[in-house]
């Protein structure tokens, strides 16, 4: 039925007629209507544009958590409704701009997600157990965040250092999609550069790396898409 | 048992009470309190409901009728339901049939085990008994529930970031909920826990108090304090359980997607009007 010429292989990621509308006062508001995106593995996508385009609606519409949007999403071909909602966003899993750190310690906050029943499986294995503070500290300085101690209040933590932490604990997950929302928003360039590393290293590993940002294009995206007026356009390529 | 050294309330003493209330006002008004004339309209209305509500189970306790205890409990409940819908705020549209259903089952499982395992009147059904338990337990609900209703989904509201972040890491409904659900059920028992720790310490606890005035053994009114208030205390949390476990889900849609229902409006007259002067202003 799909009206598109099916490609060899699936992309790794494709949305289609993608539509947002939101309810307002004296009538819906269409933010943008019946977009097409695709991300392969191992791709960085960019995707900038004017505040209010809907750049995180689209991510959101992705993830499948945004209330207001339709649109049909496929991960290597398979369409999101043969997923439980849990099964898709573990797959595809969006990352949003303020990192909200839930636990007593930065490695509650990382073992949370292994808190949760998608992860559990029938093992009902202690979540400490699965991901031991030893594993998690060596991660973490995989990942340049040997700044941070295990054992710290997640509230204490700095702006950039929340960052990277909720980073890493979407990236631990292993997604096969990152949809990272402005995460580098409000950091400073060393942290700034350190996120999107972390992002690059995720792509390498083989995960779609989609982000939304403003700030001048990095080197690291495949591809610049920029969403305006309801449109989503590809802007250029960039060097990798 | 009692001695009948029972001492009345004649109207004189009705008169005086109300004579202490209108003192009352009259100060908040030196005072500038602005409570005066919501004091003096809830005596009124206290007085009308508690002389009717007497009137009314006189009649149900000559009659001695087991259909119009029924009846009598019907209406009880239908008012609760009104009055917790009353009371929780930022609750959605809705939610009655699913606070009716909770105020029955833990009702039906007071009755049978408070009245028919503990206290065991005879007949099964005795108006002095059953009618006052559901009272006193329909009332104690009411509030919890009204407490955790309101704060269940204020909390929800104010989590949302914490939800989105649950939801996208994979988390179900259940999941991203139950930190909201646990709080709120805990809310609404603390007032039933704190009667419970102080009971007898700091207050003498309105039924057993009554019991005593009432010419009753202390200790047997001891005994029937403790039965309720344990009791109430289990069923408090069985009713917030019951309740927010089909509640919570009205916070999401299909897909496990969070969207916030929006909080129905306090139903008040002005609204009435409201609601009849926008149609009217669509219409023309």
């Amino acid at each position: 039925m799909s009206p598109n010429p099916t490609p060899p292989a699936p992309h790794l990621f494709e949305a289609t007629h993608v539509t947002a509308v939101m309810p307002q006062q004296g009538g819906d508001h269409t933010v943008f209507h019946d977009l097409s995106f695709h991300v392969d593995a191992g791709e960085v996508v960019d995707i900038t544009g004017p505040s209010g385009a809907g750049k995180s609606t689209l991510l959101t519409a992705f993830a499948r958590l945004n209330a207001h949007t339709t649109g049909i999403f496929t991960l290597d071909g398979k369409d999101s409704d043969s997923f439980t909602p849990q099964q898709w966003r573990v797959r595809v899993s969006y990352l949003p701009q303020t990192s909200t750190l839930i636990g007593e310690t930065v490695a509650d906050a990382i073992r949370l997600p292994w808190t949760l029943k998608i992860r559990q499986g029938e093992r009902k294995q202690d979540p400490a157990g699965m991901l031991t503070d030893e594993h998690i500290r060596q991660l973490l300085d995989d990942m340049g965040c040997a700044d941070i101690e295990l054992g710290r209040d997640p509230r204490e933590l700095s702006g950039g250092q929340s960052a990277r932490i909720a980073l890493a604990r979407t990236i631990l997950t292993k997604p096969q999609l990152l949809l990272a929302d402005e995460v580098d928003a409000g950091l400073d360039e060393d942290n700034a550069d350190k996120v999107a590393d972390l992002l690059k290293r995720a792509a390498s590993q083989g995960a779609g790396v989609v982000r939304i940002r403003h700030r001048a294009p990095d080197g690291r995206a495949n591809r610049i898409m920029v969403l305006k007026d309801g449109v989503l356009s590809e802007q250029g390529k960039g060097r990798n | 048992m009692a001695q009948h050294t029972y001492f009345t309330i004649d109207n004189i003493g009705l008169l005086i009470a109300a004579c202490m209330v209108m003192a009352a006002a009259g100060i908040s008004v030196l005072m500038k309190l602005d409570v005066a004339k919501s004091l003096v309209w809830s005596m009124a209305r206290a007085l009308i409901q508690l002389l009717v509500m007497g009137i009314i189970l006189e009649y149900v306790i000559r009659q001695h009728n087991v259909w119009l205890v029924i009846a009598l409990i019907g209406v009880m409940l239908v008012a609760a339901v009104q009055i917790t819908m009353s009371r929780a705020k930022g609750v959605p549209k809705g939610l009655v049939p699913i606070v009716l259903l909770s105020l029955v089952v833990t009702m039906l499982i007071m009755i049978s085990v408070v009245a028919e395992l503990i206290v065991r009147p005879h007949p099964w059904y005795a108006p002095q008994v059953v009618v006052p338990l559901t009272g006193m337990m329909l009332g104690n609900t009411v509030s919890a529930l009204a407490l955790a209703m309101s704060r269940f989904f204020e909390s929800m509201r104010e989590r949302y970031e914490e939800i989105g972040t649950l939801l996208a890491l994979g988390a179900t409904a259940w999941e991203a909920a139950r930190p909201s659900i646990i709080s709120s059920i805990r809310l609404g028992m603390l007032p039933t826990i704190a009667n419970l720790a102080s009971a007898g310490i700091v207050t003498i606890p309105g039924m057993m108090s009554g019991q005593i005035i009432a010419g009753g053994n202390p200790v047997d009114a001891a005994k029937y304090q403790f039965v309720i208030l344990t009791s109430f205390a289990s069923l408090t949390l069985l009713a917030g359980t019951i309740i927010l476990g089909l509640v919570y889900r009205r916070c999401f849609i299909s897909y496990d997607r969070y969207r916030m229902p929006d909080p129905a409006p306090a139903p008040s007259i002005r609204h009435l009007i409201g609601k009849r002067a926008s149609a009217r202003r669509r219409a023309s």
